[in-house]
């Protein structure tokens, strides 16, 4: 029996169409180790929790692959995915936030923490935290691309398609906001 | 108290971590204090790098890479079937809207030609004035706004339509019918106001005068009464 077709649609419409997807998905999957992590990292850096960056970075990922063929230069994948994850993690931080907010106001019954485990908790890491959530979200991104392991602060320009005097003011001014709250 | 106006360089020092300006390395030398103000900022800023290289560069769990691999193949085989089916979704919803619509576009057209085939009573109006433009000439008013739109020309012709109540088309049609066959009767009706124009700056057409003859009353005969009630009293 002979399979059905779309009328005027040709096998070699098809063909063609089945290689440049191939195509496109080889490509993807050359970056996608290092993107991955790159959007893991971005996430890690504003969420603080590495399940909720990985979900995150997932759905970067999952979305820059259905972008991908749209992506007029593809040199510029790495940027436009480390927006996205930026911007992700943000929303996803909101919202989780919120959440928390719902909980603990229907959770006032709860034991609360003895002074041992206040002193037992990372209070430094916690002051960081909530320094570098105070920090505007352009300051933020910067210190967080400058973080990373192989950054240099060019590349960090590169990245965010700023001049490199920018990236410094801004890493700069971010540096010494968070000392001020943690002095 | 001195080494106040220090403490803002200190700090950029710290922050920056590059080389000392020399008056404040010189002052550094006489003064211990400002030498501990800026070895805990240099830690405090050492902290914080050290703090945020631990978080950001930390690596996912091994099997991250494999589930992203998983998740982009269930993207790739799940695509092309949704494609497919919003393909036939669309080509469905279409042909209902078409075989909806159809009926409605091809009505409007029959009557837009029905209209243009309806007698009309041609009225003289000056071109490229509009109806609103001669409305203000008319009122003394001049018109402060020209539209720089381009009138749009209707396919309709530019006489007025007579409109023909529902339950008068069909009779309508009927005179139609014989004025297009020549019958004598329409054109004793027509042809007089074939070619009149009527002009609305002018007086209405005259019309003659019809004497009516003076009633005559008088007494009724009792056989015309009998014959013209068809009773007797």
């Amino acid at each position: 029996m002979q399979e059905f077709t779309w009328p005027g649609r040709r096998a070699e419409t098809e063909l063609a169409f089945d290689l440049e997807k191939a195509a496109l998905r080889r490509e993807f999957e050359q970056r996608l180790e290092e993107c991955g992590t790159l959007a893991f990292r971005v996430a890690r850096g504003v969420l603080h929790n590495a399940a909720d960056a990985e979900d995150v970075a997932q759905e970067a990922v999952l979305r820059s692959y259905r972008r991908f063929a749209r992506l007029r230069d593809p040199s510029r994948f790495r940027a436009w995915l480390v927006r996205i994850s930026f911007r992700l993690a943000l929303d996803h931080g909101r919202s989780a936030r919120r959440r928390e907010q719902r909980e603990t106001a229907w959770a006032t019954d709860l034991p609360k923490p003895t002074p041992e485990d206040i002193a037992a908790s990372n209070e430094f890491g916690r002051r960081l935290e909530e320094a570098m959530a105070a920090l505007s979200e352009k300051s933020r991104l910067v210190l967080l691309l400058t973080s990373m392991n192989g950054h240099s602060l060019e590349e960090v320009a590169e990245l965010l398609q700023l001049p490199v005097g920018t990236v410094k003011s801004r890493l700069h001014s971010a540096r010494k906001q968070l000392a001020e709250k943690l002095r | 108290m001195t080494c106040d106006k220090y403490e803002n360089a200190l700090r950029l020092a710290a922050a920056s971590n590059g080389e000392l300006d020399a008056k404040l390395a010189r002052h550094l030398e006489r003064c211990s204090t400002c030498r501990m103000t800026l070895r805990a900022e240099r830690k405090l800023f050492s902290r914080i790098d050290s703090a945020l290289r631990a978080q950001v560069n930390e690596d996912p769990r091994p099997g991250f890479l494999t589930q992203l691999r998983l998740q982009l193949s269930k993207e790739l085989s799940a695509r092309p079937g949704s494609d497919r089916v919003w393909h036939v979704a669309g080509a469905a919803l279409a042909l209902v809207l078409m075989a909806m619509f159809y009926p409605l576009v091809n009505a409007r057209q029959s009557s837009v030609q029905g209209n243009l085939q309806t007698p009309t009573i041609k009225v003289p109006q000056r071109a490229g004035v509009t109806q609103s433009a001669r409305a203000s000439e008319d009122l003394g008013v001049r018109s402060r706004h020209y539209s720089k739109r381009p009138v749009v020309q209707s396919a309709v012709p530019k006489e007025p339509e007579v409109l023909v109540p529902p339950d008068e088309q069909k009779a309508f049609a009927q005179f139609v019918a014989c004025v297009a066959r020549g019958d004598a009767i329409a054109r004793a009706v027509v042809t007089p106001a074939a070619n009149q124009t009527v002009n609305r700056n002018t007086e209405l057409p005259q019309v003659s005068s019809v004497d009516i003859a003076d009633l005559q009353l008088g007494r009724a005969r009792q056989e015309e009464w009998i014959d013209q009630t068809g009773s007797s009293e």
